[in-house]
């Protein structure tokens, strides 16, 4: 482990920025799990909490930049201490955005009790498990400095992205078969869109973690499963040629 | 199944590329040459061993930044340079020191010029008791013989450079002691730089100086580097970060770690620069 620094309350310091991290990084992985449950149990009351407890997450961030703010003037950080506080910055930014977006998938949420409900809702929970999974493995990497841990959550997205493309399909199955699914079909779109950007989101966290252990930006390029933009929907009638394979 | 397919399959993504190392580039992109070149120094106040092997090379053109706590040999490094540790007995360095490819810790070197080419500054300014313009003067009435014109425009030059002329132009026959501490140190810059070294040894030049002061050697420290190649000994370490462009970590007569400056203070390899660096225990 890193020795302690001479001036012990320098240390306090660093370590209450790396609580307020895991307590954002929490706040943020159980707000995601209850708008998921909102989206489930089709409970509106549930994604209400939700929504008005995205500005917890939102004061948190404000909280780590004041704290960095005042790292950076009063201790001019060096070398590790440095890379702390730039990826402390970083990350609080990024578990904002996923706070965000759990607020999001609320929103939707009680928009899609409205309509009936439509089969592939079943997915919704597993693309939110995995995202709630590898939040809480980047922030235990995050508090173990396991920049292995990390870089697995980081791979793990790739799955993710595969997932969010297989009901992008089956959504516009589902749309083109019976339009009156339309409505509940383009939130439950906009729902797993909002959690595969979760999942990009938990992987900058990974690679600012990376660079934090190592000093060195993690060089590598991600493996993207997210092949959604290449959709189309080929139609049969006469008019459009056919495309080959 | 209706007439229509949804696909994901086609047109294929394009290959992403493979993961490739990143190539690293170094704080200072462009070339640079040795010019002094210590090789395997050791250090001996009488039985004492205070440097245990040192190696590295001084660029010509840069400034090269010695950090490390108070007894790690940085200073004695500094005086072994220009060999001013000969006026005290009983203390001998081996090894080499290749200044432009010659070694200077050889019998044979003349000390004097070896000292016009090698200048050094110290934490405590040290002007002569003399005038500001006697100050300058007297170093280079000792290596050339220049007509008093020739000598005056050396003078103001030397002050031009130290960026102290405007503030002693009026004042040039007043005691060099009657200036401020931050005016005299960088008096004793100008002296160093009159007699046209081509290196600079600056041990602390700033640790006894106010911040404007110390920013004002700073500012010096940049402007001359395009001319010298300069050793800067500092116990701040943003001053080693903000001034120099290599930084040498010494602990206990070693060299610990010796790299670009911004790798030192962004992400050292070694834990025992870690740990001096962001202020924990060695």
């Amino acid at each position: 482990m890193v020795s302690e620094h001479i001036i012990k309350s320098y240390d306090e310091e660093l370590q209450r920025l790396d609580n307020a991290i895991a307590q954002m990084g929490g706040l943020a992985e159980s707000q995601l799990g209850a708008a998921i449950e909102a989206v489930i149990k089709r409970d509106g009351d549930i994604a209400t909490e939700v929504i008005e407890g995205d500005v917890q997450v939102d004061t948190l961030e404000r909280d780590i930049e004041s704290l960095v703010t005042r790292l950076l003037a009063l201790r001019q950080p060096m070398a590790r201490d440095l890379r702390q506080n730039i990826a402390a910055l970083k990350i609080a930014s990024d578990l904002e955005r996923i706070g965000d977006y759990a607020a999001n998938v609320a929103k939707r949420s009680i928009a899609l009790n409205q309509t009936p409900p439509v089969k592939p809702v079943y997915a919704i929970p597993r693309m939110g498990r995995l995202c709630q999974a590898m939040i809480k493995d980047v922030l235990d990497a995050y508090v173990e400095r396991d920049a292995d841990k990390a870089l697995a959550v980081w791979l793990r997205d790739e799955e993710l992205d595969e997932m969010y493309t297989s009901l992008f399909r089956e959504l516009l199955t589902y749309m083109i078969e019976d339009p009156r699914n339309i409505t509940a079909c383009t939130h439950l779109l906009f729902i797993a869109k909002n959690l595969e950007r979760i999942g990009d989101h938990t992987t900058n966290v990974a690679e600012t973690l990376y660079f934090l252990v190592h000093g060195t930006p993690l060089a590598q390029v991600r493996p993207k499963g997210d092949r959604s933009s290449l959709a189309v929907v080929r139609g049969a009638s006469a008019d459009q040629p056919e495309e080959d394979e | 199944m209706s007439e229509f397919t949804v696909t994901a399959d086609s047109p294929r993504p394009p290959t992403l590329p493979r993961p490739v190392a990143r190539p690293r580039e170094p704080a200072t992109a462009t070339q640079t040459t040795p010019k002094v070149v210590i090789k395997d120094v050791h250090f001996f106040y009488k039985k004492y061993e205070a440097l245990k092997g040192i190696s590295l090379a001084l660029q010509d053109k840069r400034v090269t930044a010695f950090i490390g706590p108070s007894g790690c040999g940085k200073s004695t490094l500094l005086r072994i340079l220009n060999r001013i540790y000969e006026l005290y007995p009983g203390q001998r360095a081996t090894g080499e020191v290749l200044v432009d490819g010659r070694n200077i810790l050889e019998p044979g070197q003349d000390l004097n010029l070896l000292r016009a080419k090698i200048g050094m500054v110290f934490q405590k300014p040290t002007p002569f008791p003399m005038s500001i313009y006697d100050n300058i003067a007297f170093g280079i009435r000792l290596y050339e013989k220049l007509s008093p014109g020739e000598l005056e425009a050396r003078v103001e030059e030397a002050l031009h450079r130290a960026a102290l002329w405007d503030e002693v132009k009026d004042k040039l026959r007043q005691s060099g002691l009657s200036l401020s501490g931050g005016q005299q140190q960088r008096l004793c810059i100008a002296r160093a730089i009159a007699v046209k070294p081509e290196i600079l040894l600056l041990d602390e030049p700033a640790s006894a100086l106010d911040p404007i002061s110390t920013q004002r050697v700073e500012e010096l420290i940049a402007e001359l580097k395009s001319d010298y190649c300069i050793a800067l000994v500092t116990h701040n370490m943003q001053q080693a970060a903000r001034s120099s462009d290599f930084t040498a970590f010494m602990y206990l007569g070693e060299l610990v770690e010796f790299s670009d400056t911004e790798t030192i203070f962004t992400h050292p390899k070694e834990r025992r620069t870690e740990d001096y660096i962001t202020g924990r225990f060695g």
